[in-house]
């Protein structure tokens, strides 16, 4: 009994918590401050610069922009990948640019803004393990990070392979390099500098698989119920996609001035949902 | 922000929970189990006359107590069967090593936590009755086994109860070797359709209910079984 009555206050005060109805772009305009928040080890998103410990990366530079492009000052704010809906619904911080991958089921709880990243989500295997497409997965053990959308994806698209998830992508990483699982996956940059790094350690020599387990759109996560909000923020996207300030965010995170040199093969467009 | 319970029922979360639930209670169990078995067989090694068994326990017992209990379940994932031969090691990564290490690692911990909470009931029982069980003619392990720690276990029930529960939400650390239970589940469900509140209230009234049924067995079972000598 005693457990309902709490539970129900816990509700209650959830429910109140975020209950304030206001039009967040005109509070933006009105605080002269856009609170943006980021994540806070995902290299390159949003991750701490290892000389002046200062929060850097591609989405902190998008946070950045967002702010210009609305005309009113940044507040950065860094958070874990699990905080960051909890951030978002309870006002904390008025938009996310904090690696928010796309997904019908996602986008019933928080709005998406135009795509402005997208990331081949690819799967990694030992070079002598033999497994080179997808299907040769059947069957085997994968392994992801907790939170991630490739886990998600791989237990649909591969049912009959054993689907892990741990802490975090380095986990899944040693567990690969130690034989526990067949095939690590992540985001291709996560991978591209697990690869490298397996190479200098001399651990083993590790591959991606050629074809993505899925693409998967990247947008800025908006409030529900704050239309004029997202609008501008779409707007906003567009123009940085057109003035080339997208391409030179690109560019020094992950395109030709990055450890990475991908080339940029999207652009900034409502995300297809199907 | 409304709360919206419905999701639950319409896609694959409630089995998700389910399958979460399940794995939670045999790493429980089974960890439980082994972990009271290795309390007590180190709490009669340490009131053994015998130095060096006395110098082993405290050694295990310090490290369990402590080393983090992440850290140890880390340790036995990633670490120990780096120290297998080349053969085993493929065998047992090739087995649910995740669950198994996880129980290893859990009932380790808690075992050697117990191990303290019947050593304190064993210094509770007048060591005169020691004495008289031995010119009785008992050996040391009989004497322990058939006088000792009937009376000393019943002394340690309510520490031991407090271990039980720590026990029961520690199993939640296994997530991060991968074991599917099921705050694992939770996280899992969070992530694909980020009902963040909803999830982890439920996962919140199901710990307290599960803790709540344990704490009731407890009670009942030191009505049952009182301590036979007021210390």
């Amino acid at each position: 009994m005693k457990l309902w009555i709490g539970a129900a206050a816990m509700a209650a005060v959830l429910a109140l918590g975020g209950g304030t109805r206001a039009d967040g772009l005109a509070d933006i305009k009105a605080r002269g401050k856009l609170i943006c928040g980021h994540t806070q080890a995902s290299e390159p998103f949003g991750y701490p610069d290892a000389t002046t410990r200062q929060f850097v990366g591609f989405d902190v530079d998008v946070c950045q922009a967002l702010a210009r492009g609305l005309g009113v000052g940044v507040e950065l704010k860094a958070m874990s990948v699990e905080a960051r809906i909890p951030e978002l619904r309870t006002k904390r911080v008025d938009v996310l640019a904090a690696i928010l991958g796309y997904s019908p089921e996602r986008a019933t709880q928080v709005d998406f803004s135009h795509q402005y990243y997208v990331s081949n989500q690819k799967i990694m295997v030992k070079s002598d393990s033999g497994l080179k497409t997808l299907k040769d997965l059947a069957g085997r053990k994968l392994a992801g990070s907790k939170g991630s959308s490739s886990v998600a994806m791989a237990i649909k698209l591969i049912p009959s392979a054993n689907v892990l998830s741990f802490q975090d992508s380095p986990s899944a990483y040693l567990a690969l390099l130690q034989d526990k699982i067949d095939a690590a996956m992540a985001g291709e940059l996560i991978l591209a500098r697990f690869i490298r790094q397996a190479k200098e350690q001399n651990q083993g020599t590790l591959e991606m698989i050629a074809e993505p387990l899925f693409v998967e759109p990247q947008g800025i996560g908006v409030n529900k119920g704050e239309p004029a909000l997202l609008a501008a923020v779409n707007q906003v996207l567009l123009e940085m996609d057109k003035s080339g300030e997208l391409q030179t965010i690109f560019d020094r995170w992950v395109g030709k001035n990055s450890a990475y040199g991908f080339t940029r093969a999207y652009k900034v467009e409502p995300i297809p949902t199907n | 922000m409304t709360l919206d319970f419905a999701f639950l029922l319409a896609g694959p979360q409630a089995a998700q929970l389910a399958a979460g639930l399940a794995t939670t209670f045999r790493l429980f169990a089974g960890a439980w189990l082994l972990a009271v078995a290795f309390a007590v067989a180190l709490a009669v090694l340490r009131a053994a006359p015998l130095r060096p068994a006395r110098w082993l326990v405290a050694a295990i017992v310090e490290y369990h107590r402590n080393v983090p209990l992440m850290v140890q379940v880390l340790i036995w994932y990633f670490g120990v069967p780096q120290m297998l031969p080349t053969a085993l090691r493929i065998w047992v990564n090739h087995q649910d090593s995740e669950f198994l290490f996880a129980l290893i690692a859990l009932a380790l911990n808690t075992g050697a936590f117990m191990s303290e909470d019947i050593r304190s009931g064993i210094r509770a029982i007048p060591p005169t009755q020691m004495e008289a069980a031995r010119s009785l003619g008992l050996r040391f392990l009989p004497a322990m086994w058939l006088v000792i720690l009937p009376q000393a276990l019943r002394i340690a029930v309510p520490p031991m109860l407090n271990q039980t529960l720590m026990l029961f939400k520690n199993t939640s650390l296994a997530m991060a070797i991968a074991v599917g239970e099921l705050t694992y589940r939770v996280r899992e469900i969070e992530s694909e359709t980020y009902r963040t509140f909803e999830i982890f209230l439920l996962a919140t009234v199901i710990y307290l209910t599960m803790s709540f049924t344990l704490m009731g067995l407890g009670a009942w079972f030191a009505r049952r079984f009182p301590p036979l000598v007021r210390a």
